[in-house]
């Protein structure tokens, strides 16, 4: 047991995460510090001129109306995020009481969150149908005569999308809070409930503060995972009808493989990354004012 | 104990860095390949074909299904030239295909022959080197051979690709629903006219009138190819009153005669045009020559009914201003680097003179003045022959002497166009917004790329 | 005697709950039934309304069709298999091995490397589309399978993951092993991953999911057919039976079904997994 030995051994911490270092350096550092490089030309793919064109793609972004566009449809996706929050708190505190089947419930709701996206993506759109789909038969034997255009007009096919997200994401959200109500004693709340207060008093006053953490860490994460996400929205509208469906990361994609434009994908996907950014740095702001413990 | 631990760590370790080196290594040979075609990737048949035994292997991409004709093409020129054999690979021709097209390139694949579907791709694969200019060749005179339609498929002022296939473009009737309606079957006609027809043709909730997308946009192009897609002072000229013209009776033939489906509505429902037409529920479809590649299976596309055709119709009024899309298409390229180049030229040649015969059942008759178009439009008509209306046929696909146009539009600005006007006919702008909106994009585009 | 009167007080209250929110669970797995039902339908009967949940005659030729025709889901299912299998034993066991690392030794530059890892999680994958696809096309290794397996060996969640867990097993078991002399090779082979059992079920399970439902990078590194995962052959399906709803929804069926079976068997350790990350990280 020397010192030379323990040395040794605290050098095998390189080795430890050399083989990951590796792939994150291959994977992750070179090919964003090479797409950090790629923003300052204006390199299309096949052009045999690649020119260094200084701030040209910034500004060219900055002056953008489908750049603004698609951040705008950036945001009404992400609205889906706060709804499947709430939606998965109200779950969750449900299938936190005494009920039966509570595994079986709970397994149910998560469903939706870990199948292929694409593959559920194309049954929506035919649910959505807007002349024939299950979900305007529907509200029309209910009443409601004209019933939206779903996927087929520029003002409701975002929340068509939406609907899909939160539907995706709710099961999730359920599944945290789940654990998250594990950890409010049940002491407090019969003492809450001795003192008169009503269920929705409870739920609001009581509840809601204590599982805030929770509620920061999947409003966070899940705006994180919402901008990157593209899949869903290329598979059934590819951006359209019109523009009402281009989000930024779509607009990432059919820049450099529909117009080869390398250069300025680049460029948008760097806003895409400040956009992040400066959701993480709420985080850290935001955790110390916004959370009651 | 210690020492097993310590080898499957170190195992794996390996395992690991060697994949990683394995495939940077294999890096350095595809950078190769591209740069120049001495690379290692060189097949065994690379050298002339004259000087070593083995036969000459040629690539060539194509969109077109092989079950479609192009299996069948090669097939018959294997069995003649032993000494060149012809493989065919199907991109399919959309975004991801043509960027495998590309990629395939670039990395020095074999490639040997290609063929462009529209102008802007082809363009943009000249600009990148991968297209032989075939002038260099000289012993064959395209503009003779094809006609004064080729003209359009001209790259700054080279033929880096040869038009093959007569690309007829036109709306296809439903004769018994016409005859019906004692309609006749137009030679030439205007969108009114044809709005005033789908009004009439129109049986109950059903629509009169359909179009397959891809031949949407083509009055504006008719439009702006001859009058210029900028005005002179170098604007956007996609405010051209006849482009408002086709927007405003679209919208009409949408929302007010309901006698086509709206936009959105045939967007996301994916609706199948050739089947709507060709089952008898809609008397008239705008489309292209493609189409007989279903309207010849009458398995899968049961019909009862005689197939007219009609010019697609014009949004001027005066006919001697009007030219229509179409002529000739299938714009067949030489890679500039391969290896072959004299055995591809052999082939292509001999495709064009008739070779693709066999594509015409697929709706593709060669545009060359020495192919056989009788035994063409047999293979084109097969058993069917019947079914078809032969006399307006022939008048589309021959005898309309209307000048043509090739599509020549950067993909840009086809996208900001086509997101504007789905606005429009969903009803989220207004005809002069949507003008408005094109114009600015499109200035801006110009703005851009200048 | 209280008890009994709880119950009794109680179970109708307890059964109404349970009944409103399998309603609502229903309404949740809507989506599949009704895919289910589609396939197993003749075209006319996609749209009838109100829907029929159990068709009048059901047919087995949309489900044949999609596995049998020409475009068969074998090959797509075994490409998925063959990359998800691959890519969730390697970024399992490569996870483990960094997080041991910065988890248990303590070494120069530990935590900057380690905020270096966290950090490469804001970027998003779009940053990083257009280098790689222009590195895969050098490498020549863009349209093979290696483009997705060679990445996917590597999640940072993944080693973020495991390091909270290694964390949290207590210093003394591994400390006295120390003391006798075991080196770190040893007590990671000998004596976490055994410990991490768990843990590293969960971490494949989720990323076998990931692997499997990743529609994004196969849509940019592969080109070719015989290539194509699953969610690509999906959606290439659909692109060419655009008419044929029946065939569309047997497919999302194949497409579904095996994440079902991986749900319905991991469901604790997925479950408890993302709780645990989410909880803890």
């Amino acid at each position: 047991m020397t010192n030379n030995w323990m040395r040794r051994q605290r050098l095998l911490g390189y080795l430890f995460i050399g083989p990951s270092m590796l792939g994150v350096l291959l994977f992750f550092l070179i090919p964003a510090a090479y797409s950090f490089g790629l923003m300052f030309t204006n390199y299309k793919f096949m052009s045999p001129n690649v020119e260094f064109v200084g701030l040209d793609n910034i500004i060219r972004l900055l002056k953008d109306e489908m750049f603004y566009l698609s951040l705008k449809n950036t945001f009404y996706f992400l609205l889906a995020v706060p709804v499947s929050i709430v939606l998965g708190f109200l779950a969750a505190v449900v299938l936190n009481q005494k009920i039966y089947l509570k595994k079986l419930l709970r397994g149910l709701y998560f469903m939706p969150y870990i199948t292929s996206g694409v593959a559920v993506a194309f049954v929506w759109m035919l649910l959505f149908h807007p002349t024939q789909g299950p979900i305007n038969g529907l509200l029309r034997s209910i009443g409601i005569d004209d019933p939206p255009g779903w996927l087929s007009t520029t003002t409701s096919s975002m929340v068509a999308i939406d609907i899909i997200w939160i539907w995706f994401m709710l099961g999730y959200n359920m599944i945290i809070y789940l654990a998250a109500l594990q950890e409010v004693s049940p002491e407090l709340l019969e003492a809450a409930k001795m003192d008169g207060a009503r269920p929705g008093q409870i739920l609001r006053k009581i509840i809601w503060p204590l599982v805030s953490p929770t509620t920061f860490l999947l409003l966070i994460t899940g705006l994180i995972m919402t901008i990157k996400t593209f899949g869903i929205i290329q598979a059934v509208t590819q951006g359209g009808p019109g523009n009402s469906t281009t989000i930024l990361s779509l607009y990432v994609y059919q820049n450099a493989f529909r117009y080869y434009d390398m250069g300025y994908a680049s460029t948008i996907s760097w806003a895409l990354f400040i956009l992040i950014l400066l959701i993480t740095l709420a985080q850290w702001v935001g955790q110390k004012r916004w959370v009651h413990y | 104990m210690r020492k097993k631990g310590w080898f499957t760590g170190m195992a794996s370790l390996i395992l690991v860095m060697g994949v990683l080196a394995g495939c940077s290594g294999g890096g350095n040979n595809g950078s190769n390949g591209d740069g120049s075609n001495a690379g290692s990737e060189a097949s065994p048949s690379a050298g002339a074909p004259a000087a070593s035994g083995d036969p000459v292997k040629l690539t060539m991409w194509g969109g077109v299904p092989p079950e479609a004709g192009p299996q069948a093409v090669v097939d018959a020129w294997n069995k003649e030239h032993p000494d060149i054999q012809v493989e065919y690979v199907r991109y399919v021709n959309d975004d991801e295909g043509n960027l495998k097209l590309d990629t395939a390139m670039m990395t020095g694949q074999d490639v040997d022959l290609f063929v462009n579907y529209t102008s802007s791709q082809a363009t943009k694969r000249v600009e990148a080197g991968l297209a032989l200019d075939l002038g260099t060749f000289g012993d064959y005179n395209i503009d003779e051979k094809m006609g004064p339609d080729a003209k359009g498929w001209q790259i700054n002022g080279k033929y880096y690709g040869l038009p093959t296939t007569k690309s007829a473009y036109f709306v296809a009737l439903n004769k018994d629903a016409l005859d019906a309606a004692g309609l006749p079957v137009p030679k030439d006609w205007t969108w009114d006219e044809l709005r005033e027809y789908a009004k009439q043709l129109k049986a109950g909730g059903g629509y009169g009138f359909i179009q397959n997308l891809e031949p949407f946009v083509d009055p504006i192009d008719s439009v702006l190819t001859k009058d210029g897609y900028t005005k002179a002072d170098g604007t956007s000229n996609l405010d051209h009153p006849l482009v408002k013209k086709w927007l405003e009776t679209l919208n009409a033939m949408m929302e007010e005669d309901k006698s086509t489906p709206p936009l959105g509505e045939q967007l996301t429902s994916k609706m199948p045009v050739e089947q709507e037409f060709l089952s008898g529920k809609v008397p008239m479809l705008n489309i292209g020559a493609w189409l007989l590649r279903s309207s010849n299976n009458f398995t899968d596309f049961p019909r009862d009914f005689k197939i007219a055709f009609a010019p697609v119709p014009r949004l001027t009024d005066n006919a001697d201003e009007y030219v229509a899309r179409g002529g000739i298409g299938d714009y067949i390229s030489i890679n500039a680097k391969s290896k072959n180049q004299a055995a591809a030229w052999e082939f292509l040649k001999w495709y064009a003179d008739g070779g693709m015969a066999p594509m015409a059942a697929g709706g593709r008759l060669p545009a060359s003045k020495d192919a056989d178009q009788d035994a063409a439009l047999n293979s084109l008509l097969g058993d069917k022959a019947d079914t078809y209306d032969k006399e307006s046929m022939m008048y589309v696909l021959f005898d309309n002497r209307t000048p043509t146009f090739v599509r020549s539009l950067d993909q840009e600005v086809v996208d900001l166009r086509s997101q504007e006007y789905e606005k429009y006919f969903l009803g989220a702008q207004s005809v002069d917004e949507t003008l408005a909106a094109m114009v600015a994009r499109h200035n801006e585009y110009l703005k851009q790329t200048k | 005697m209280e008890l009994r009167k709880r119950l009794t007080s109680e179970a109708p209250k307890k059964l109404l709950v349970t009944l409103i929110m399998l309603l609502l669970a229903i309404v949740m797995i809507i989506p599949f039934l009704w895919m289910i039902s589609t396939s197993l339908k003749t075209p006319a009967q996609v749209f009838e309304y109100p829907i029929r949940w159990i068709p009048a005659n059901p047919t087995w030729e949309h489900h044949v069709k999609v596995w049998t025709g020409p475009k068969s889901f074998g090959t797509y299912y075994w490409n998925s298999l063959k990359i998800a299998v691959i890519g969730m034993a390697g970024a399992t066991f490569l996870s483990a091995f960094a997080a041991y690392g910065f988890a248990r030794i303590e070494f120069k530059g530990r935590n900057a490397l380690f905020m270096l890892y966290l950090s490469m999680m804001m970027i998003p994958p779009q940053v990083l589309f257009v280098p790689k696809f222009l590195m895969f096309e050098w490498a020549g290794i863009y349209n093979t399978h290696l483009a997705l397996i060679l990445p996917g060996l590597f999640t940072i969640f993944g080693v973020f993951m495991l390091r909270q867990f290694f964390l949290s097993i207590p210093n003394e078991i591994t400390e006295s092993a120390f003391i006798d002399g075991a080196g770190h090779f040893r007590i990671f082979f000998r004596l976490i991953l055994p410990l991490a059992k768990p843990a590293l079920a969960t971490l494949a399970i989720i990323d076998f999911s990931w692997q499997w439902n990743d529609y994004e990078n196969a849509l940019v590194f592969l080109i070719d057919e015989e290539l194509y995962t699953v969610p690509l052959g999906l959606q290439n399906f659909i692109l060419e039976n655009t008419v044929d709803y029946n065939g569309m929804m047997a497919a999302a069926s194949a497409g579904i079904m095996p994440m079902i079976a991986v749900f319905a068997i991991g469901q604790r350790y997925i479950i408890q997994g993302l709780t645990n990350s989410a909880v803890k990280g």
